[in-house]
């Protein structure tokens, strides 16, 4: 087949006389329907010719909400085939997300303008509340199923919009990523073809992966149509019930590429029971994809070690990183070539410097920096000083990024845009030439030898008497301590004085940043905890919070995807609304910060 | 199964799921004040469907928010 494919539409053209291979759909109620590229070339255009009778046009935005990857991936094609603007948004897994979710419903309808809303009967009228909130029309994924007539694929450029990504960020309110179809030939293409090296004839995709998140839709929905690639699709919900489903379901299909976020191998790693390996076989694995989130190597270790008797080679890891800012990928670490870390010194690190640990340092420790790999053709990374001029090799700095991957800014959001999106450097190494397109990633890393480490977020950064400290590192340790529930704890520093109403005694330090850490606790004895915190702050970075707030269960505010919200959380702090601990809420909250 | 087996398990499981030993559970207690996220919530889920062979879809447990919603959907769902 060498039809071009510079836009999504003219994949799903190229495919449209593929029978043999396609898309799987493991469905929650149990079973499994499979489309073949040319059914699905089929059932888009019936789609997009019901949305079309409905009354939308081209360059229209429908909101998406449907939670079984069948009718998701079959909707949103349809809507792209049509010409519209799918916004696809989360479903919601439980009731106490079904009050934020008709927030967040509301927030992205209003924002996108969106002219309709798909999703299920069911769901529709679980939504009820919703319709007073929101008024546009509902169109069923059941309705547009039952669709007779079956529309030619509309003729799109590379520069029309195929839909906004919402960012679900834990630092900030979603902000919808314009996502073009020449964005998504691009990316796909760069991930597609030279980071997997996908191949039609022997590969399978699996994954269970969210289907309004970029790793998900265009790691498996979009790359592959590009690509010719066959995916076996398990709904999130499915997963997370019963997690073994992913590694069967590898198995069965001898699945070959496959992508988690760490928490997902930590979590099976976590589940898996001796006796399970021997039902799995994940010998055909080409490609496990870790993303989304911080790498731990020692997670993935885990992993590793646990799947070994499956047949799974750590070889095929590959650590990457993205962001929908810039379509999906910016960054493999290498084909076939597994973890590789970087260990470096957690003080010289601090310091803004990868430098090697040296182990026989006492008050220092070793960290592994994850390597994410190198740009892919056509793209470039750099990292930038404050002054936006380029750092040298081991020395860290602002990840920015550009390239025809990299999206045109947010929907109806001028200021965010600017503020992000095509960055000049300074003048190039003293050639006068202003450097610019450069997409500002809001992460922090360090390249060397062509290959790029991420540390961390710029936005989160602490910065305490000069020295810089990752809150996931501080957040990490205190998360080991007896008492303080594993991964609830978000660490910030707050600036100036006073800026906490709640702060009874602290001493006053420099103007300059105070920690502050918030931990979701079970505890006896929250004065135990708290100093026991507080020790291993001291002894682990030298560092005295100036408060540790310790909280209920569920107390820190958390994303629909479950991510911590380091800014919400600063935000509860900041006006005294966090949840604390029933046993505390009479006792002074603050600690005060013990000079080491 | 009678109700007070299946808060019995639910607690059992939800213990195992989330490492942490809960106050005791009753009907009228309300899922979110567990500190149960929504992703423990979803495991503990799963667990209770293959113990008891039953599905409950999704857009269903989107609106459950106490103990006793839960178990009426169980016998619901083991019923038909």
């Amino acid at each position: 087949m060498t039809h071009p494919r510079h836009t999504l539409n003219e994949a799903i053209r190229a495919l449209s006389s593929d029978t043999k291979r396609g898309f799987s759909f493991v469905r929650s109620e149990g079973g499994e329907r499979t489309f073949s590229f040319a059914e699905i070339a089929t059932e888009a255009g019936r789609r997009a010719s019901a949305l079309h009778d409905a009354g939308l046009r081209a360059g229209d935005r429908v909101v998406l909400i449907v939670p079984e990857p069948q009718d998701f991936v079959l909707a949103f094609l349809g809507a792209v085939a049509g010409g519209l603007v799918p916004v696809p948004m989360f479903p919601p897994f439980a009731a106490r997300d079904l009050r934020v979710f008709e927030d967040g419903v509301e927030h992205v309808s209003r924002i996108s303008g969106a002219k309709a809303r798909i999703t299920t009967a069911s769901l529709d009228l679980k939504l009820a509340p919703l319709a007073a909130k929101d008024a546009a029309p509902v169109i069923t994924t059941e309705s547009l199923a039952a669709h007779g007539h079956v529309a030619e694929l509309a003729d799109v450029s590379p520069d029309s919009l195929a839909f906004l990504q919402f960012t679900s960020g834990s630092t900030s309110r979603p902000k919808g990523v314009m996502v073009s179809h020449g964005n998504l030939a691009a990316n796909a293409k760069a991930f597609m073809h030279e980071g997997l090296r996908s191949d039609p004839a022997i590969d399978h995709g699996v994954s269970w992966l969210p289907l309004f998140h970029d790793m998900g839709l265009i790691g498996f929905v979009v790359g592959p149509l590009f690509a010719d690639v066959p995916v076996t699709f398990i709904p999130t919900a499915t997963f997370v019930r019963r997690p073994l489903i992913w590694l069967e379901t590898i198995t069965k299909k001898r699945g070959t590429i496959t992508y988690a976020p760490n928490f997902a191998y930590e979590l099976v790693a976590k589940r898996l029971k001796p006796t399970d390996t021997a039902a799995l076989d994940l010998s055909s694995l080409r490609h496990a994809g870790c993303g989304a989130e911080p790498i731990s190597a020692s997670t993935l270790r885990t992993f590793a070690d646990k799947l070994a008797p499956a047949g799974f080679n750590p070889k095929v890891y590959l650590p990457s990183y993205g962001m929908a800012e810039s379509t999906l990928a910016v960054t493999f670490g290498g084909f076939q070539r597994g973890v590789r870390v970087d260990v470096v010194s957690a003080k010289e690190l601090e310091k803004g410097r990868a430098s090697e640990a040296k182990p026989q340092a006492e008050d220092d420790r070793a960290l592994d920096i994850v390597c994410c790999g190198g740009p892919f053709a056509g793209h470039q990374i750099a990292i930038w000083g404050e002054d936006r001029a380029v750092r040298p090799d081991g020395v860290v700095g602002h990840i920015v990024i550009r390239g025809p991957s990299v999206c045109a800014g947010y929907f109806g959001d001028a200021e965010r845009t600017a503020a992000t999106f095509s960055q000049t450097g300074a003048s190039c190494s003293g050639t006068g030439v202003a450097d610019g397109g450069w997409l500002r990633t809001g992460d922090l890393g360090y390249m060397k030898d062509g290959e790029l480490y991420v540390c961390g977020r710029e936005k989160d950064l602490i910065i305490v008497r000069g020295r810089n400290y990752y809150p996931s590192d501080i957040e990490w340790a205190v998360s080991e301590v007896d008492g303080v529930r594993k991964g609830a704890v978000v660490a910030f520093s707050v600036r100036g004085e006073g800026s906490s109403p709640s702060v009874a005694t602290s001493t006053p330090t420099t103007s300059g940043e105070r920690l502050i850490v918030a931990a979701e606790a079970a505890t006896s004895d929250p004065a135990a905890l708290r100093a026991e915190i507080v020790r291993v702050l001291l002894e682990r970075f030298s560092l005295s919070a100036e408060s540790v707030e310790l909280l209920s269960p569920s107390g820190l505010p958390r994303t629909s995807s479950g991510k911590l919200q380091r800014a919400k959380t600063k935000d509860l702090y900041r006006t005294g609304d966090l949840p604390r601990l029933r046993s505390e809420r009479s006792e002074p909250r603050s600690v005060t910060p013990e000079t080491p | 199964m009678k109700r007070q087996d299946l808060i019995d398990l639910f607690s059992k499981t939800a213990a195992e799921v989330t490492e942490r030993e809960f106050p005791p559970i009753v009907e009228a207690t309300v899922i979110a004040e567990l500190g149960i996220d929504s992703l423990g919530m979803l495991e503990i889920i799963g667990s209770l469907e293959r113990e008891l062979k039953i599905h409950i879809p999704d857009e269903n447990l989107a609106t459950i928010s106490t103990i006793k919603e839960l178990i009426d959907e169980v016998e619901l769902r083991a019923a038909s």
